[in-house]
């Protein structure tokens, strides 16, 4: 019987027993009309036939048994014989046990990231009706084209939601922040908590349930400032109470505002963005009063959930004229919005997007950095398959003479297959199960990696079906990649040439030889890629920023004055620079509304009389006196900010960078001279009173933005730079103190450094560089094993030509050439190979690469050494043993 | 154990004997011929032929396959296989020499 329909049997046992009551019945029906032509009859026939025959059900009952065991006893057998064979090559098992499970883990590990953050769909009811709001946005020369805007304002959310009807819902999320909060009746500390803003219905429309108390409400969704609830997720009531159903009718406190918790979530609702978990929800409504009527405002997401029946193209056709019509508006209350970006704005149209899985800002960053090291994870898989592959070749050379005698002794070819591939596949289970371990363990290790005290990234990582079949179904196909050509050519062996001489099967080392160029050249690759995302880092790194982030403490500092006490405001901020900068240990101390690397900016026109109007913004920052000396920007000509620079009338006195001066003027002497900066329906003119230095303002990889430094006003949240060599701790130790003894609720809200800044905007490439430089360590430390394996392995078959010619005479070199000659052929094809697929591989990652061109010369230079010196050293151990051959012994030996 | 074990030997080597010189044949044809050949001998119940036919399929001495006979019914054909005879000599060799072993112990008894 065939292993196919044993495989059937022992699944569809129904089939089986169909039969065996068909054949059964056949007897019968054969025993009666014998005996009814006896002359018997018809009822008596059939009764003495029944009697002769015995119970069928029981017969039934063995026959089934010996067809459902003998198969499950033979793939038993065959696994406890692959298990002897493994225990008896301990150094071969776990060789490839270890270099598959490497790879299985990886690839487990980033599918159950890429899984989480970008293919699951979200944890409600209907994900597939999801969808979210965006529109074209208005692209600025330098930026990424096709750019979407999925932020939006009140006014305009009110208008869609109208126009949308019975079509849709549309739900209203603001972006997530951490935010302090405070508990009432516990502690009086301040922790902080990831919160956000969500529409009355939003719940309902997500349809999803309280596990505790009740959820918003369409009457949560009415006045401005009077809904104080608040409701909280499942993890967090977990986590922070322990789960305590007191914790309905308490209050806490998020920011200024008093909530009292009405409910909690159900278990295993996150929100809506992958990568964030919600600690806190609290009504859109209670967002700050001035966001409801001013268009200005954009600070939330709209998800709609399509009503039944009802298509993305018809919703989007029904609120594209209410988008128009605000857009309209728009222009007309902002006269001073140039022609060309007037028409930009009305050619902006609204689209929606699938959300079944959700949407993420994490998603955005992190996509294609994620699909990549997923497909670098592959390629090592490849390279982990063809070395175990080369692996069991070579084994399977050694096997031959035993593989011949079982042939000679009857056991048909596809018996031996199948016992190979059995082989193969517990290999490959006990890999895969080492690599699960792995994975779950590197899954949020790598999260962590991604992970910054502003941003904190989390997902639901629950090692679950969908990854657990992701690892087998690897598991499996890689069994059968490596184990499937191996089976073939040891169950194909010839038994005659086979038992007649154990040398001579040079068919296996032309395949094994396949199997190393693929290795090396995969490895090339990887080696390639790693290195260019190592020196993008590197290259990031050594970018000449205009200003030194390194030995620069920031902290956030807010206070309790109330918005229009500029003056009160600007005061404590001079005061606290002023004691600060006194403090001993504090080399200079600078302040702005917000940090450079943080995440805010503000972009506005430049208007020189007399020159065209140029449409790209400028950056704009404020800074009080002391911020160049304090970043270590150049002040090329004219002078720094005073004190009294703030409270100088128009024009305001501003600092501004060569590539300001170069875009506008056309010229880099621009000291006193003027330009005006649109304000409303107003114009504010600045007149520049120095030239800083370029810098790298947001991001590293841009050059050097046109921009305009401005004098600080009163704020009621600003950054403080330390320059200091104290540790963050005494920093932060010393300036609370200050901050206490200023009065006016002056305190301390976020502690890091300009460094650590900078860098949480090089997480992508960190990200790339780290995984991408183990990888390819990992590459070339499997494919220099895959060498060293074949190459041991012709050095053992060949024991005896090399002895004779040694006993001949040859010369060492001479027999270090012999063995080798072969593999400085495979490493040299491989790296053919490679360097044209990782020109291809290059161009492909060049948007993620920073400072290297796809086929650089210095990389290459290094790939293309380490290679040699890891051949070399793969090389090292079998040429030695060559060497070692002694001829008398060699010939001998048979 | 070992009586069963030694009807059951005897059984294969019945049916392989019948499947050997009368080649294929259904169950029902192996039935008879062993009744034909030793009917007193062996009283057992019909039936018990087929766990043995299946065992003996399983072990890869006889193969089987399904046929549409002349009059329009399905049967299952039986067939002796290369390892069915080599089992076949060396089962009589053994058999051979075991009852020419109780005959000896017989007479001298």
């Amino acid at each position: 019987m065939s292993w196919f329909s044993r495989l059937k049997n022992s699944v569809d046992s129904n089939a089986l027993d169909e039969e065996l009551r068909t054949e059964l019945q056949d007897h019968l029906d054969r025993r009666t009309a014998e005996l009814i032509e006896q002359g018997v009859g018809p009822g008596e026939a059939r009764r003495l036939a029944t009697l002769r025959f015995g119970n069928t059900t029981n017969l039934r009952e063995r026959s089934r048994e010996f067809h459902l065991w003998s198969a499950l006893d033979s793939v038993v057998q065959d696994v406890r014989y692959a298990w002897r064979g493994m225990k008896k090559h301990p150094a071969f098992t776990a060789t490839a046990v270890l270099s598959l499970s490497l790879a299985i883990g990886a690839n487990t590990a980033i599918y159950s990231i890429v899984d989480a953050a970008m293919l699951r769909p979200l944890p409600v009811a209907d994900p597939g009706r999801l969808f979210t709001l965006a529109s074209n946005d208005i692209e600025q020369p330098g930026d990424t084209p096709g750019g979407e805007r999925e932020t939006f304002n009140y006014p305009l959310y009110q208008a869609l939601r109208a126009a949308a009807g019975g079509s849709a819902q549309l739900g209203l999320f603001s972006y997530a922040n951490r935010e302090e909060a405070r508990i009432a009746g516990a502690s009086n500390a301040r922790e902080k908590v990831t919160r956000q803003f969500v529409s009355g219905d939003a719940f309902e429309m997500l349809r999803v349930s309280p596990s505790l108390g009740r959820l918003f409400s369409a009457a949560d969704d009415r006045v401005p400032g009077a809904h104080p609830v608040a409701v909280l997720s499942y993890d967090y009531w977990h986590r922070r109470f322990g789960e305590d159903p007191s914790i309905l009718g308490r209050r806490i406190e998020v920011e200024e505002a008093s909530y009292i918790v009405v409910g909690v979530v159900r278990k295993g609702f996150f929100g809506i963005e992958p990568g964030q978990f919600i600690d806190v929800w609290t009504p859109a409504m209670m967002y700050r009063k001035e966001a409801f009527t001013n268009p200005g405002w954009g600070w939330f997401r709209i998800i709609g959930k399509l009503a039944p029946g009802s298509t993305q193209e018809q919703v989007t056709a029904r609120l594209q004229p209410a988008f128009h019509g605000h857009t309209e508006s728009m222009l007309k209350r902002n006269p001073s919005i140039p022609p060309g970006i007037r028409e930009k704005f009305l050619a902006m149209t609204l689209h929606a997007n699938p959300a079944a899985a959700g949407v993420s800002g994490f998603r955005q960053t992190f996509e294609r950095p994620l699909w990549i090291v997923l497909g670098v994870a592959a390629g090592i898989l490849l390279i982990a398959c063809a070395n175990v592959a080369s692996l069991l070749l070579a084994r399977a050379t050694a096997r031959s003479a035993e593989m011949a005698m079982r042939v000679s002794l009857g056991a048909s070819r596809r018996r031996l297959m199948r016992q190979l591939l059995t082989e193969s596949l517990t290999l490959s289970v006990l890999a895969g199960g080492i690599g699960w371990l792995f994975a779950r363990w590197a899954a949020p290790v790598l999260i962590s990696l991604l992970s910054t005290e502003g941003n904190p990234v989390r997902f639901a990582l629950t090692m679950d079906t969908r990854v657990l079949l992701f690892c087998v179904a690897v598991s499996t196909l890689a069994a059968i990649v490596f184990g499937l050509a191996p089976a073939w050519q040891s169950a194909a062996v010839q038994p005659m040439v086979a038992l007649r001489s154990a040398s001579g099967q040079a068919g296996k080392l032309r395949m094994g030889r396949f199997f190393v160029v693929v290795q090396v050249a995969f490895a090339f690759c990887l080696v390639m890629a790693g290195a260019g995302f190592l020196f993008s880092l590197r290259n990031l790194f050594a970018v000449d920023a205009g200003f030194d982030p390194h030995g620069i403490t920031v902290l956030s500092v807010s206070n309790d004055l109330k918005e229009g006490q500029a003056a009160a405001q600007h005061l404590l901020m001079e005061n606290l620079q002023r004691r600060v900068a006194a403090l001993p240990g504090v080399e200079s101390i600078a302040m702005a509304p917000y940090s450079l690397y943080g995440g805010s900016s503000w972009t506005d026109q430049v208007i020189v009389p007399g020159r065209p109007r140029v449409e790209q913004e400028s950056v704009f920052y404020m800074v009080s006196p002391g911020y160049f000396r304090t970043l270590r920007t150049k002040l090329l000509t004219g002078r720094d900010f005073e004190s009294r620079d703030s409270r100088a009338t128009e024009p305001i006195p501003t600092v501004v960078n060569p590539a300001l001066a170069r875009k506008f003027f056309g010229d880099a002497n621009v000291l006193g001279r003027e330009f005006s900066r649109p304000e409303g329906t107003k114009m504010k003119r600045h007149r520049i009173i120095g030239i800083a230095a370029d810098s790298r303002y947001r991001d590293l990889r841009k050059g050097p933005e046109p921009m305009a430094y401005l004098p600080l006003n009163g704020e009621s949240y600003f950054a403080l730079y330390i320059r200091s060599r104290l540790d963050v701790g005494s920093i932060v130790h010393m300036v609370e103190r200050e901050t206490q003894a200023l009065g006016s609720g002056a305190r301390i809200r976020e502690v890091t450094t300009l460094e650590t800044l900078v860098g949480n905007t090089l997480l992508k490439e960190k990200l790339l560089a780290g995984i991408g430089g183990v990888f390819a360590l990992l590459g070339l430390l499997l494919a220099s094993i895959g060498l060293f394996g074949l190459l041991n392995y012709s050095v053992a078959r060949r024991t005896k030509e090399i002895g004779i010619r040694a006993a001949l005479g040859a010369q060492r070199l001479d027999l270090i050439y012999l063995v080798t000659k072969d593999l400085i052929a495979l490493v040299g094809g491989g790296l053919l190979a490679g360097l044209a697929a990782s020109v291809a591989l290059m161009s492909l990652l060049s948007s993620l690469l920073f400072g290297i061109r796809v086929a650089d010369p210095l990389l290459i230079a290094i790939a293309i050494s380490a290679f040699v010196l890891s051949s070399v050293a793969a090389a090292a151990f079998p040429a030695g043993r060559a060497l070692a051959i002694d001829p008398a012994v060699a010939l001998r030996d048979d | 154990m070992a009586s069963s074990r030694s009807v059951q030997t005897a059984l294969d080597l019945l049916v392989l004997t019948v499947l050997e010189r009368r080649g294929p044949l259904h169950g029902y044809g192996i039935a008879n011929a062993i009744l034909d050949l030793s009917a007193e001998a062996l009283r057992v119940e019909e039936g018990s032929l087929y766990p043995a036919l299946h065992r003996m399929e399983e072990a890869g001495w006889v193969s089987a396959e399904w046929t549409v006979t002349e009059n329009k019914r399905r049967a299952r054909i039986y067939q002796v296989t290369r390892k069915g005879k080599a089992q076949l000599s060396a089962e009589s060799q053994q058999w051979d020499s075991f009852s020419k072993g109780v005959t000896r112990v017989l007479r001298l008894a």
